[in-house]
């Protein structure tokens, strides 16, 4: 575990935008923070960050030197060292070239210098601004911009990266480039936590979701955990005219099936085990000589879970 | 004109809706009328602080001060020496000083001498202060020349009702001169009548004088005769006979009248005859005389008298012609020039005469680093708080106090520059200044330093960085205009003059001007120079807590503007959708 928010609560201007706010991140994972504008995930982002302070509750952090939870509002001049921040907007300065603003923010994490040339050369690769590591910042690229600006926040080699919104603005094939940069920072070892609302390629990137809904973690854990409350694994069968539906339900009650939706002349299926079920279904659809319509055995996507939790369906 | 009318409604909604032009486009008109009605709106006199000397305050000056006192201007008495009010002029305590004389009565002709010591680099105070203390002068000097002039209109009086008593007194002298003239001209007709010349030249003189001598030979003889015939050997018979004989010649010589057949009897009988006509002729011309001298005699009284009239008035009119010299000589002062100028001032500068660029170098300096400090202080805070890299500075291990520190010195390296430029040309012009420039570069550095501060305080106080550079731009135009530069602060009002002696920009003039005109030792401003670095520690301080409100606040706009921006995308999507 590297850092843990334990019942936080954010209050602005006696409005709660965050409420009791229990999440764990680990080492090496990629934490994808979802949710509607407004529902909380930058203040949460911000939270981690050390940025602004939880109202309520307490954000801690595993020290690898001690072994021990610490809290991150009282060793935040510590902390910050192992933390890289890149915000939705660019934030380096436009008019010093790309080694001097990595320069800058380097000295300014106190790497040592010779430790940081190194660095410098090895972003500056890695990014693939070394051809342009002498242009003003101003004058790179939208995709340079977004690379050197992530090279800002690792300069320092942190533990924990934050990014808010990193892909936002950027065209897809940028956003492509940016999301496979990131894979490769992971690799490095780095924590990653993003918020974003590129649902797409948080899906892609993050091993991880947190969905925060109206001030609450509404879901969070792997995505394969989120998604189990949203599978949508149904059959729908329709009946042909004089078929004894009575008969045909009478059968299906047996097998271990959740609910079954009568739409007059379709039922709709929804078994306790799709795998288990589905050969005795489809058994039974051959033997009544009945119409299957429908079957529905897709994950849903973050954007359907996103739109269902939204919508409150 | 439909589209011009909806742009400037636009324009003006969006200049209200920004804060800070609001307050500029509305609050800052009316800020600098309530502070120039503030400032002005004032009858009392001019907040001047006179320092007094005199060798001592005799009533006659302690009049003169009380009349100042009056006035309203705060008077210092130095009962030691000039000088020590000269100093305190150096250091700004007083604004002039004023040697007096012991007493500001004239006696003679040697006008009373004022002495004004004023600093001749606060221009605009020099003139106000000749201006208004000299108006108290020479009010005094009108009043001293009114009571000379009186004094000697009162001795013209006096002399010329003297000169009408005396005149009549002469016209009587003239009138009886004139009678005993008269009375003078009568007895010397009356005399000139008299002749008192003698009818003979000669009486026979000669031949009386040869009878006589003769005639005293023979009573000699007689005598001898007589004297022998005691002696002689005669018989006494004899002897009486012949005594006798002598005798009786002795008395016929004694009685000459008796001779009458003698021929010198005779011609001596004519001689006396003669001269008893000539005595009677004579005795009647004295009767004749005693009679004209007779009638002259009461005319001559007369006369007398009317001279010991004349001698009396005479005494009279001497006596007044005396008192009118006593009088006149009693008016010591007779110069012309005296009686219209009785007080003279002299303006003696409390530094040797210069060039105006030496007197206006220290406030040149002041202003220079003033604004280059305020606007530079604004800009390089604006420069970081609007610079993408704001948000990333948040995330960094470094104190708040550090980016402080590092955007005072940029700015104090950028002023250094500026200064060594300034000064290094100025040496072309002032190059006896040279031993000042480190105690001068000192001061400077803490104004810079002061005006830095000053600077990044409203930088992190306003959002934008316009409103951050107008502010600045307005607050060294108000330091400028509550310097004493434009307008002479003691023009102020009492409560915004005492005011303005705390602001920074008169502090740093002051200390300037100090160490540059008149090479004051650091020793002697130490004060002032250590509540200027107290300044400067309260606006870092200042700074901190702003720096800190400002974090918070910028975190909550930060997330106020990140979920507005969200929130508007998402209407977008919505709406595209």
């Amino acid at each position: 575990m590297l850092l843990k928010l334990k019942g936080v609560t954010k209050e602005y201007r006696k409005k709660t935008i965050l409420e009791d706010v229990n999440l764990k991140i680990e080492e090496g994972d990629i934490l994808g923070v979802i949710g509607q504008s407004g529902s909380g995930k930058t203040t949460l982002l911000n939270l981690i960050a050390g940025f602004i302070e939880p109202t309520d509750g307490e954000v801690t952090y595993l020290s690898k030197v001690t072994n021990e939870e610490r809290s991150l509002t009282k060793n935040l001049h510590k902390i910050k060292r192992h933390i890289g921040f890149t915000p939705q907007h660019n934030s380096f300065y436009p008019k010093l070239t790309v080694k001097e603003n990595l320069w800058h923010f380097g000295k300014l994490y106190k790497v040592p210098s010779a430790v940081l040339k190194n660095n410098i050369r090895n972003l500056l690769n890695f990014t693939k601004l070394i051809d342009h590591q002498n242009a003003l910042a101003e004058h790179l690229s939208g995709g340079m911009q977004k690379r050197l600006d992530l090279s800002c926040s690792l300069i320092h080699k942190p533990r924990l990266l934050l990014l808010d919104e990193p892909t936002a603005d950027l065209d897809p094939i940028l956003q492509k480039e940016i999301l496979h940069l990131l894979q490769e920072v992971n690799k490095q070892g780095v924590t990653i936590v993003i918020a974003s609302h590129q649902l797409d390629s948080i899906e892609m990137l993050c091993n991880k979701i947190a969905i925060v809904h109206k001030g609450k973690v509404h879901s969070h854990g792997l995505l394969e955990d989120i998604q189990k409350p949203y599978l949508k694994e149904h059959f729908t069968i329709k009946m042909k005219q004089g078929q004894d539906k009575e008969r045909l339900l009478a059968r299906l009650k047996v097998l271990p099936i959740q609910k079954i939706v009568d739409n007059g002349h379709s039922l709709e299926i929804y078994p306790k085990d799709i795998q288990k079920t589905m050969n005795s279904i489809l058994e039974i659809i051959r033997e009544e000589n009945l119409y299957l319509h429908d079957l529905d055995m897709r994950k849903p996507s973050l954007n359907e879970i996103f739109e269902k939790i939204a919508t409150g369906k | 004109m439909r589209s011009i009318w909806l742009i400037t409604k636009k324009n003006v909604r969006l200049l209200l809706r920004a804060k800070g032009s609001a307050l500029i486009v509305i609050f800052a008109p009316l800020l600098i009328v309530l502070i120039l009605g503030l400032s002005y709106n004032t009858t009392s006199q001019f907040g001047l602080s006179i320092g007094v000397y005199a060798p001592s305050f005799t009533e006659d000056v302690n009049s003169f001060i009380t009349t100042l006192e009056e006035e309203e201007f705060t008077i210092e008495r130095y009962e030691s020496s000039i000088d020590e009010c000269v100093e305190e002029i150096k250091m700004g305590k007083v604004h002039t000083c004023i040697s007096l004389p012991e007493s500001l009565s004239v006696e003679d002709n040697t006008p009373r001498e004022v002495k004004f010591y004023v600093d001749p680099s606060r221009l605009n105070l020099v003139w106000m202060v000749q201006e208004t203390v000299q108006g108290k002068f020479d009010i005094k000097a009108q009043e001293i020349s009114e009571g000379l002039t009186q004094n000697i209109l009162t001795k013209v009086a006096q002399t010329q009702t003297t000169i009408t008593e005396t005149s009549g007194t002469l016209s009587s002298v003239q009138s009886e001169a004139a009678a005993v003239s008269g009375i003078t001209a009568s007895v010397k007709s009356d005399l000139s009548i008299l002749d008192l010349q003698p009818t003979t030249s000669d009486f026979g003189s000669e031949v009386l004088k040869n009878l006589t001598g003769e005639l005293k030979n023979a009573e000699e003889n007689i005598q001898k005769s007589l004297e022998r015939l005691e002696t002689a050997n005669m018989s006494t018979s004899d002897k009486n006979v012949i005594k006798r004989y002598l005798e009786s010649a002795a008395e016929s010589l004694s009685s000459t009248d008796d001779i009458d057949d003698n021929g010198t009897s005779t011609s001596a009988k004519s001689v006396f005859t003669n001269i008893i006509d000539e005595l009677n002729a004579t005795r009647t011309k004295l009767s004749k005389a005693s009679l004209a001298v007779s009638d002259a005699t009461p005319a001559l009284a007369s006369s007398g008298n009317t001279l010991q009239q004349i001698q009396s008035s005479l005494d009279s009119v001497l006596a007044s012609l005396n008192d009118i010299s006593a009088t006149l000589s009693a008016q010591k002062v007779t110069e012309a020039g005296t009686i219209v100028s009785p007080l003279t001032t002299v303006i003696e500068p409390v530094r040797e005469e210069s060039t105006y660029l030496n007197y206006l170098f220290p406030a040149i300096l002041v202003l220079v680093v003033m604004f280059s400090s305020l606007l530079l202080g604004t800009t390089l805070v604006m420069m970081e708080k609007n610079s993408p890299a704001y948000l990333r500075n948040f995330f960094l291990p470094i104190r708040k106090t550090t980016f402080i520190i590092s955007t005072y010195m940029t700015n104090v390296i950028l002023i250094v520059i500026q200064l060594i430029v300034i000064l290094g040309i100025s040496l072309f012009f002032l190059t006896d200044t040279l031993p000042q420039f480190p105690s001068l570069a000192l001061m400077l550095f803490i104004a810079a330093s002061v005006f830095t501060f000053l600077g990044m305080a409203v930088g992190y106080f306003f959002v934008s960085e316009e409103t951050g550079i107008l502010a600045s731009i307005s607050l060294g135009n108000i330091f400028l205009f509550f310097s004493g530069l434009i307008l002479p602060l003691e023009g102020l009002s009492p409560l915004l003059r005492s005011i303005t002696q705390y602001s920074p920009f008169v502090i740093a003039e002051k200390l300037v001007r100090e160490v540059f005109l008149f090479s004051t030792p650091l020793e002697a401003v130490w004060l002032d120079a250590v509540i200027f670095v107290g300044y400067a520690v309260a606006l870092f301080v200042l700074i901190i807590i702003l720096e800190s409100f400002m974090h918070k606040h910028l975190v909550h706009k930060f997330l106020r503007h990140h979920h507005k921006a969200h929130r508007q995308k998402d209407k977008r999507n919505k709406g595209r959708a």
